[in-house]
């Protein structure tokens, strides 16, 4: 855009173009539709390919792994049952201003403000909120979901690297918004092993 | 003509009708309007320059940030732009004034109350403070139990009803009052984009009041539309992004009308492809209101709906590439003049390419989980709403100011207000792409964050962009005294507005132009008026800004404005009689009684006034041909009722599928009276009907007596139905507080019967008239009007009735 | 015909339609504690009863619309007013339905 305005700006000995629309006529039609045609099934193709690749992410993002597919299980932690090993599914709740996490049996408890995980152990998160509209967002892993009062919204990751991760709540649910913080921690597996039998 | 100088006169602008005088009011206002928003911005940024600043209390951050969105969306972007449209296009298509001069004044002294309302809300403990957005379940009573949001609700609740009162004027002055030649496929760009948007007005915002009248229902009655699980937080998120979404498209595309027009005038060639342009503007209207679905990606709707909205929304964004290219093609081979206006106009399309690009990576699921909620978003619908709309809505200032005032400013100054806004609007805009792990809407943030910097730049962008606006006001103000005269057409464009002085006379055109089949303009040789010049009783032409006749003069617009405001600031000023106990709010009877008899008083002198708008008879008129002015206002209004009932009647819909059961049929309504109240019902559809029968053939009586059954009619109804509610609302099977059953009820029919109550004073009014003989010569139109709402009210219940009584 | 009597036509149609609405809710599956009998051949399920219902109120608006109103004699143009808000709010009601209970 920028070449196009330079090469064509008005020069003192330039002459108006042909088709300059003056006042006391309507202009005439300028412009090929073939131009536009072009381009418009350019793009089409484009956002097509666009839309066929969201399909298939958003196939994977909104639907948790059955049993089979999940990764790093930590031996009495979460799982069902030994024969028929579902990935541990914690209860998140939104409350205004803080994140409840349930953990699942056998040593089933509820932290604040701290969400211990296992690396390398796929999770699958059931979220929900206790009072207004939050959501639940853990930014370095991409993963964030609505926290709607009644409603149980369901996503799932694995937690690929040890270390502290920022959670932040992303609705504006109220004066104490901005600091409805927590951190994931993602232990190795006999770190968390130790604390969670501990609890 | 001779040239008086008329002293500006406050009550002439009080009581103005005139389009042009009218336009300047909302541009103005606007304008103040756009300085106070941008200074809670101001305000905010600062508080976010540095971490864990304590500049602004979360309370009031939150306000802020509120406020400065409902400001910026409502008060600012559309009026704004409708100033213009308002003096432009009866211009641009060859009318004197719009279809309803008093309806148009009304519009904005409505748009003027009501932001006084939001304004205001500040001290009335505290304003909206959940985002402009407004979602549910914090804003029940339950979690914000002040009264600010109520008052910004009215505030909100005025404006809409404002902005529905201009797309009738102007749905009926465009499809209606093109002078001869002047076909639709001739307008300009700028015309059309105001056609597209006022259509989408139309559809959009009873929607949006449908929802704000349920909020506010729900927070003063404890209704539990927004309150309740199966209601509640997706309720809401839907019945207002089906608003919301065509809403941004609605502040967007005037600008982009703007622009297109104005690339035209500044490249010296016609506009490439403006019949594409066009065509992609009422196709992105269209799809527009299938999208909304994006604000709720990770909400839980599904996978089918969200793969559903995901083809809608990428679907959306093809017709603005279209108008893009379109843009830039017109570029080639073109002899660019750089003025200033012509600055903003390519400016914004840059800036309008940017943001555009990133939604359409908002669009897509995938990265709308990373994105939803951050900075990344902010940065977006900025880069749209203020580096398309603002920047091409100032080049429309810059544009058309000579016009406006027949002075020109110094072009120099407005070049570097254009560099210093467009490089100031960069560092503030562009660091927040950057931000996408930061939360958006929050008061402060950590150290640790690493956030510091580019917020920081970002405040420094802000605050070089909002000072260079400084440049903006000094230019224009020293240039109304100052500036040296423009002529009728500084720019050598084509449009109907720059054949006639600058500015305009108060009547506009000596005689209305004709657009020959070759397209040529003919002024003379028209059969517009009598004697060929201005209005039978002739004008003054004032000196400066046109002076409107005083025929144009009426003090009925800004006194129903005002009684209006009065109403709703007395039905939300109320404090909650006891605070431990959940919507006890008492409205304030003092100004609801002041606010309702005025009303009245206001609503019948408007009536009865002698206000005479000449039709010109020679128009363009497809694809009204043959339908008057003021019935075909009342069909588009009644468009937007089927929405405003439709939407209520869906939110009742979506309570009852979201609700695992739902009390039997019989179990709690007497099917026999809402069969009376049906039959009574049609029977005053028919007597209606009557009404109209005996006014055409003349007969007093009859119509004395159709009129008469009427009323009888309409208030048996309300009786029946007064009845039917004390016995359900004592009999505590029924209150209120017995959830969403009672809920949609009351609503519902409560509206309904709001209706027939305003019928049952406008056949008073009929009846009135009818005693002093009028009707029965000819003038029978009021009784056709009066009966086409009455049937819709009756059309309305027949759904009702089975919908609640019966299954 | 006189339009008088074309009032009075459209008028009976009414009030006939919405006797035939009361009196169909007594058929309700509920009502009866077992399958509803209509002329005691055909069993009427809960959705066809609302159907029915729904259908009948549309064929009194569109009586009313098209002779109360004055439609069937104006341009088509005027209808579509109406038209257009009565697509989007469908628009609204299906995409919302979708959204509620179609996974």
């Amino acid at each position: 855009m920028a070449f196009l305005i330079i090469k064509y700006r008005e020069k003192k000995n330039s002459q108006d173009p042909d088709d300059t629309p003056r006042l006391g006529r309507i202009p005439i039609v300028r412009g090929h539709g073939r131009n536009l045609v072009i381009t418009l099934s350019l793009s089409t193709i484009i956002v097509v390919a666009l839309i066929f690749g969201s399909f298939a992410a958003v196939d994977t993002l909104l639907t948790p792994p059955n049993g089979t597919w999940c990764y790093g299980l930590v031996p009495g932690y979460g799982a069902s049952s030994p024969l028929n090993p579902d990935c541990p599914r914690i209860d998140i709740i939104g409350h205004q201003f803080y994140w409840d996490f349930r953990y699942p049996g056998p040593h089933a408890h509820t932290d604040k403000y701290v969400f211990r995980l296992p690396v390398n152990g796929t999770v699958v998160l059931d979220v929900t909120s206790s009072d207004v509209f939050h959501d639940f967002g853990i930014i370095p892993f991409k993963i964030k979901t609505d926290a709607v009062p009644g409603r149980t919204n369901t996503i799932w990751f694995v937690p690929y690297q040890t270390g502290n991760y920022l959670i932040q709540c992303f609705e504006l649910c109220g004066q104490g918004h901005y600091y409805m913080n927590a951190t994931l921690t993602v232990m190795p597996v006999p770190s968390f092993q130790q604390w969670y039998n501990s609890t | 003509m001779s040239q008086e100088i008329v002293p500006a006169r406050i009550s002439r602008w009080l009581f103005t009708t005139n389009h042009k005088e009218i336009g300047i009011l909302y541009t103005i206002t606007s304008l103040f309007f756009f300085v106070a928003a941008g200074l809670l911005a101001l305000t905010m940024r600062t508080q976010l320059s540095v971490p864990d600043n304590n500049l602004l209390s979360p309370e009031l951050y939150n306000q802020f940030v509120t406020v400065h969105g409902l400001l910026m969306i409502f008060w600012v972007l559309s009026p704004f732009a409708f100033g213009f449209a308002n003096y432009i296009i009866p211009l641009q298509i060859g009318a004197r004034d719009l279809a309803f001069p008093r309806l148009n004044a009304m519009s904005y002294w409505f748009y003027l109350v009501s932001g006084a309302a939001m304004i205001m809300s500040f001290a009335l403990g505290g304003a909206p403070d959940l985002g402009w957005t407004l979602y549910s379940p914090q804003t029940s009573f339950k979690f914000t139990p002040t009264i600010g949001l109520n008052v910004g609700a009215a505030g909100l609740i005025l404006i809409v009803v404002s902005i529905t009162m201009s797309s009738v004027n102007f749905l009926v002055t465009m499809f209606k009052m093109r002078a001869p030649g002047m076909k639709l496929k001739h307008m300009p760009v700028f015309p059309w984009a105001i056609l597209v948007t006022i259509f989408m007005m139309l559809y959009a915002f009873p929607s949006f009041l449908a929802a704000l009248l349920l909020l506010y229902v729900d927070r003063a009655f404890g209704t539990f539309y927004f309150s309740s699980i199966q209601g509640g937080a997706l309720l809401w998120d839907n019945v207002f992004w089906f608003f919301g979404h065509p809403e941004v498209y609605i502040v967007l595309f005037p600008a982009i009308g703007l622009i297109a027009d104005a690339i035209s005038t500044y490249t010296r060639r016609p506009l490439y492809g403006s019949k594409y342009i066009i065509g992609s503007m009422v196709a992105a209207a269209i799809i527009s209101f299938i999208v909304w679905g994006h604000h709720m990606f990770v909400t839980g709707i599904g996978l089918t709906s969200t793969k559903l909205y995901t083809v809608t929304t990428i679907a959306v964004s093809l017709p603005f590439d279209v108008m893009v290219i379109a843009m830039v093609e017109s570029l080639v081979k073109a002899r660019v003049r750089l003025k200033a206006a012509a600055l903003f106009s390519l400016g914004a399309v840059a800036l309008f390419v940017i943001g555009g690009i990133t939604g359409v990576y908002l669009a897509s699921v995938a990265l709308d989980h990373a994105l939803r909620g951050t900075y990344f978003v902010v940065a977006h619908f900025h880069y749209i709403m203020v580096g398309a709309s603002i920047m091409g809505l100032i080049g429309g200032l810059y544009y058309w100011f000579p016009k406006m005032t027949g002075r020109m400013y110094d072009e120099g100054l407005a070049k570097i207000h254009f560099i210093a806004s467009f490089i100031g609007f960069n560092i503030l805009y562009f660091p927040m792409f950057l931000l996408l792990d930061m939360p958006r809407r929050i008061d402060t943030y950590a150290p640790n964050t690493g956030w510091a910097t580019l917020n920081l730049m970002s405040t420094v962008g802000g605050f070089i962009f909002g000072l260079a606006q400084i440049l903006l006001f000094v230019n224009l103000f020293a240039s109304l005294r100052r500036g040296s005269p423009s002529g009728p057409n500084p720019w050598e464009a084509w449009t109907l507005e720059w054949s006639l002085p600058s500015p305009p006379p108060a009547h506009d055109f000596d005689t209305i132009p004709t657009i020959a089949e070759d397209g040529t303009y003919h002024f003379g040789n028209n059969p517009g008026y009598p004697n060929g010049s201005g209005y039978p009783n002739g004008s003054k032409i004032g000196n400066g800004i046109a002076y409107s006749h005083l025929e144009g003069q009426s003090p009925w617009p800004i006194v129903v404005a005002f009684s209006a405001f009065t109403f709703f600031l007395g039905i939300t000023i109320g404090q909650p009689s006891n605070p431990s106990v959940p919507v006890t709010f008492q409205p304030f009877w003092p100004l609801v009684l002041d606010g309702a008899i005025l009303g009245v008083i206001a609503l019948y002198g408007y009536s009865k006034e002698r206000f005479h708008v000449h039709e010109e008879t020679n128009v363009e008129s497809w694809p009204f041909r043959d339908v008057p002015n003021v019935k075909l206002g009342i069909w588009t209004f009644l468009g937007a009722e089927v929405i405003f009932f439709g939407v209520l009647i869906g939110a009742y819909f979506f309570v009852r599928t979201n609700s695992p059961t739902w009390p039997a049929v019989g179990s709690l309504f007497e099917v026999r009276s809402g069969f009376a109240m049906t039959l009574v019902l049609l029977t005053s559809s028919l007597t209606a009907i009557m009404a109209l029968v005996s006014a055409k053939i003349g007969s007093r009586n009859g119509l004395m007596a159709s009129l008469l059954a009427t009323f009888g009619l309409g208030v048996s109804f309300l009786y029946i139905k007064a009845n039917e509610w004390i016995f359900l609302g004592t009999h505590g099977v029924f209150s209120v507080a017995n959830g969403l059953p009672a809920t949609s009820y009351f609503i519902t029919t409560g509206v309904h019967g709001v209706h027939v109550f305003a019928g049952m004073l406008m056949t008073l009014y009929l009846l009135v008239n009818t005693v002093k003989g009028r009707y029965l010569k000819g003038d029978y139109h009021a009784i056709e009007h009066f009966g086409l709402y009455w049937h819709f009210v009756d059309i309305v219940w027949v759904f009702l009735f089975p919908l609640f009584y019966l299954i | 015909m006189n339009t008088t009597y074309l009032y009075l036509l459209v008028f009976a149609i009414l009030v006939g339609s919405t006797d035939i609405e009361v009196n169909i809710v007594s058929l309700y599956p509920s009502a009866l504690g077992s399958v509803a009998m209509l002329f005691g051949t055909i069993a009427l399920s809960y959705g066809v009863i609302v159907s029915i219902l729904l259908g009948l109120a549309g064929m009194k608006a569109l009586l009313i619309a098209s002779f109360y109103q004055h439609l069937k004699y104006e341009p088509r143009s005027l209808s579509s007013w109406v038209l257009i808000g009565l697509v989007m709010a469908s628009l609204l009601m299906s995409l919302v339905f979708i959204q509620l209970h179609v996974h």
